[in-house]
């Protein structure tokens, strides 16, 4: 299942988390949020992001 | 899994703002001018609960311009709840029409946390 988990706080700042996607494809996943609500402020790569593109460029090598 | 990400809102949407006033109780939101004690607005013109002076939102912008004299002229607690349910409302906009399910739910501390089930076409 993919989901992305979005927390907004009781002022109004957001926090989405992705979750079930591999690389790069929680990006444009979530990129809706980002462009509907506005300006992403910071962003923070899970371990899962870089796991996944890297078996994807090794996949890729081959 | 892969990412976080932290957005702070721009207020862009006339029909979030809108729905955001009828969810809060608050009057119908207006678009024209509006005077603040600084001086006049436009934009859509939101008037939150004891408040002086009303809340313009400059939809080109994304800015929201209020006077409130540092909680004299009004709580800046509304002014949050009213960005807080923006931000839900417009998230609840989108999602549907990206076709992706939303389940909103209300937490503890106030804030409020939505579950986009993102269909299969979106990943």
């Amino acid at each position: 299942m993919k989901t992305i988990e979005i927390i907004v706080a009781p002022d109004g700042k957001t926090r989405a988390e992705t979750f079930g996607f591999s690389g790069q494809t929680c990006r444009e996943a979530s990129r809706f949020v980002e462009s509907a609500l506005g300006k992403a402020t910071s962003e923070t790569l899970k371990p899962e992001f870089h796991q996944a593109t890297s078996s994807q460029q090794q996949s890729t090598r081959q | 899994m892969s990412h976080i990400v932290q957005i702070e809102a721009q207020v862009r949407d006339p029909v979030a703002i809108r729905a955001a006033c009828s969810r809060l109780q608050l009057p119908e939101p207006l678009f024209g001018s509006a005077k603040l004690f600084s001086g006049l607005r436009e934009g859509w013109i939101v008037q939150l609960s004891g408040w002086r002076y009303p809340v313009v939102c400059d939809c080109n912008s994304g800015q929201v311009d209020f006077d409130n004299y540092e909680g004299h002229w009004g709580e800046r607690s509304r002014l949050d709840a009213f960005l807080q349910r923006y931000a839900v409302e417009k998230t609840l906009i989108e999602a549907r029409r990206q076709g992706h399910s939303v389940v909103e739910q209300p937490l503890a501390d106030g804030s409020v946390k939505l579950t986009v089930n993102v269909a299969g076409g979106a990943s």
